[in-house]
């Protein structure tokens, strides 16, 4: 088992957030430490709209980070599981 | 055209095709129902319970691959719809649920009738919208179909406080064509380099079998199925969810696998170097001991569901895309490679399969001519209604014995006609299911194989099949205990039936059928059984209650031996395991 940083954007609206946080207490997936903003500083945040050929303007996406303890199987379901929540545009793992 | 909330939320649901919307009405949806009133185009089914109304538009939704629509109101009638939203989320189903609530200003006050059913609902829908105001309608209906009926389909909440319905304030009312949700992109068409490793491994094996469940009926690629196997010839077995997609009376078809599959269906699994796996989860009542499971085979895992890939058993080949998609191109490149597909090498493998199904298959005829000495079997009163329906029947059924003998017995030639619930496990469903299955086809013959036990889940509904004329043929097979309980019991707790049985306290089926206007028969021998199976169905425009009295000490086998067994373990009666 090792700690593991997870970067997660998501639509910054009512309700987005607590899916992504409720989902790890329906997997049996614990939290942490837990920390989110809305996205300001664009620039940075390129990569999002390269990847997903879209345009966010300021504060319309949140940022969301989460550290978890999971082995690599259970990293690749929690990514994949969260992915699948409608408000997320993206999961991914900071190494 | 401007129009108040309420009939921009009806309108919006006109504009989406919807024919019925099954619900129940309260004071937080009364704005709706008025504008329902006020309408000839979208016919409401009043149902007895909100559960019913869940399961009924599920029913319709499972029989005709379009989405069911249920409106009900805040507090008890949202909370009643939960069950029936769980069980169309655990089987994929299409479903809008419309919840009224109160009015904006009194969220968060404990306003009467007020509960958060997007909080209630939020683990159980694929997603959920709160109406913030009118304008806002056309829009979320829009996205709210496009979520439960795309990608793994299921339930989706629309919560909609009351004020936002308010007949007095007009809006303009347009209703959009498109919908894109940036955040939302399910796969549709499958990789190409997915597909050559597909047919690389397809081509290279002896030993292959073909699991397909519910996903492929969602994705109605019951034809795409058909068209690849008169290609390979591979033996193919379906899950309890997957029934229908390939034909059972098709000399290839191994029958159900898992928990209660076929002797030849889980030693293929177990003995399999291929399993192809299309749009089936490798649930637990398949896999047994995930550890044990299949251990030579290599998988091929076509899904439009990337969470339910490598979740329990790892895929070796990873398909994602519409199912139907996902086979097209496997056939499309099979086609190119004809040459190389050589059905002889599988020969040995078809013939093992073959001495499996000879050594302990389940015998379809074996009860069907019971003297009057003997009880009647549960199994025969399946066979029976399979004869007498042509197995052209539409079937709905409950959970328990009941429910295992149906799918074991009734052998499914088409999708969409085996309407139970195989993820969740819901007792209560098989009724109100048939509600909405018989709705969408009234010509059809509709069947629910339930038992005495699930029937009285949701036996309120018969008051329903009154009041809109439903010749819905229910088939309870009693045994007068619940009854995979009491197997359980007698399997893994030394026969002890602790709160198993009613003690004399059940209903006489007959006069409450009755009492509703509809016709009771009761069977209690075996030279009954046949003849007051025909006269209900003969009874073409009555809902006929057929209670039979069946052997209250049979058991469901094969059952797979857990834990810690793999699926060729198996008991295969009261005293043999394998």
């Amino acid at each position: 088992m090792i700690r593991r940083k997870l970067s997660i954007i998501l639509e910054n609206k009512p309700g987005a957030l607590v899916r992504v946080v409720g989902l790890f207490h329906q997997r049996g997936y614990n939290i942490e430490s837990l920390h989110v903003d809305p996205v300001i500083e664009l620039k940075k945040y390129k990569y999002v709209e390269d990847n997903l050929n879209i345009k966010i303007a300021e504060g319309e996406v949140s940022h969301l980070k989460i550290t978890t303890t999971v082995n690599d199987n259970l990293l690749r379901q929690i990514l994949r599981q969260i992915n699948k929540l409608i408000d997320v545009l993206m999961a991914e793992e900071i190494k | 055209m401007k129009l108040a909330g309420n009939d921009i939320l009806i309108q919006s649901l006109l504009k989406e095709g919807v024919e019925y919307i099954f619900g129940y009405p309260g004071g937080a949806a009364l704005h709706i129902y008025d504008a329902i009133f006020n309408q000839k185009k979208l016919q409401h089914i009043l149902v007895r319970h909100e559960q019913g109304a869940t399961h009924a538009a599920d029913g319709y939704a499972r029989a005709t691959g379009k989405p069911g629509v249920v409106l009900v109101t805040s507090g008890p009638g949202a909370t009643n719809a939960i069950t029936g939203i769980a069980t169309a989320f655990m089987d994929s189903i299409p479903m809008v649920v419309i919840s009224g609530q109160v009015a904006k200003h009194l969220i968060g006050t404990d306003a009467f009738q007020e509960t958060d059913m997007i909080g209630i609902s939020r683990p159980i829908v694929k997603h959920s919208f709160t109406v913030e105001s009118a304008q806002k309608i056309p829009e979320i209906v829009k996205q709210a179909f496009h979520i439960a009926t795309s990608g793994r389909p299921g339930p989706v909440v629309i919560d909609v406080p009351k004020d936002t319905t308010a007949p007095d304030k007009l809006f303009d009312f347009s209703y959009p064509s498109k919908v894109k949700i940036r955040s939302y992109n399910p796969p549709v068409n499958p990789k190409s380099s997915q597909i050559e490793r597909a047919v690389e491994a397809i081509l290279e094996s002896e030993k292959p079998v073909i699991y397909a469940g519910g996903g492929a009926i969602n994705s109605n690629a019951s034809k795409e199925l058909f068209l690849l196997n008169e290609i390979l010839d591979f033996p193919v077995t379906n899950t309890l969810m997957g029934l229908g997609v390939y034909p059972a009376t098709h000399e290839r078809f191994l029958g159900m696998l898992g928990m209660h599959g076929t002797y030849q269906a889980n030693m293929s699994m177990h003995n399999a170097d291929l399993i192809i796996a299309i749009g089936a989860r490798f649930d637990d009542r398949i896999t047994n001991t995930p550890k044990l499971f299949a251990p030579n085979a290599k998988i091929i895992h076509l899904d439009v569901d990337y969470s339910s890939v490598s979740k329990i058993i790892e895929a070796n080949i990873a398909v994602f895309g519409q199912v139907k998609n996902s086979l097209s191109e496997i056939i499309k490149l099979l086609n190119k490679k004809r040459d190389l597909v050589d059905n002889k090498k599988i020969k040995p493998w078809k013939e093992q399969i073959s001495e499996w199904k000879d050594l302990h298959g389940l015998n379809h005829q074996m009860y069907l001519n019971e003297s009057d000495n003997k009880s009647i079997m549960p199994q025969a009163v399946v066979q029976h209604t399979y004869n007498i329906t042509n197995g052209r029947a539409f079937i709905t059924s409950d959970v328990g014995q009941h429910q295992m003998f149906a799918a074991q017995y009734y052998h499914f030639d088409e999708p969409r006609k085996w309407i139970n619930s195989g993820g969740l496990g819901t007792m209560g469903f098989g009724l109100p299911a048939a509600i909405g299955v018989k709705l969408a086809y009234p010509k059809e013959e509709v069947v629910c194989i339930t038992g005495e036990g699930s029937i009285q889940m949701c036996i309120q509904e018969l008051s329903t099949c009154t009041q809109y004329n439903l010749p819905i043929k229910i088939i309870n097979i009693n045994n007068e205990a619940l009854g995979m309980v009491k197997q359980w019991q007698d399997m893994i707790y030394g026969g002890r039936h602790s709160e198993s049985t009613y003690q004399s306290s059940l209903p006489n089926f007959i006069e409450l059928a009755e009492s509703y206007g509809h016709v009771g028969i009761r069977i209690e021998k075996n030279s009954e059984l046949k003849s007051g199976l025909e006269k209900a169905f003969s009874l073409k425009d009555k809902l006929v209650f057929v209670d039979v009295y069946v052997d209250p000490d049979e058991h469901v086998y094969p059952m797979l031996v857990a834990p810690n067994g793999s699926l060729k373990d198996m008991w295969l009666d009261k005293d043999n395991k394998t």
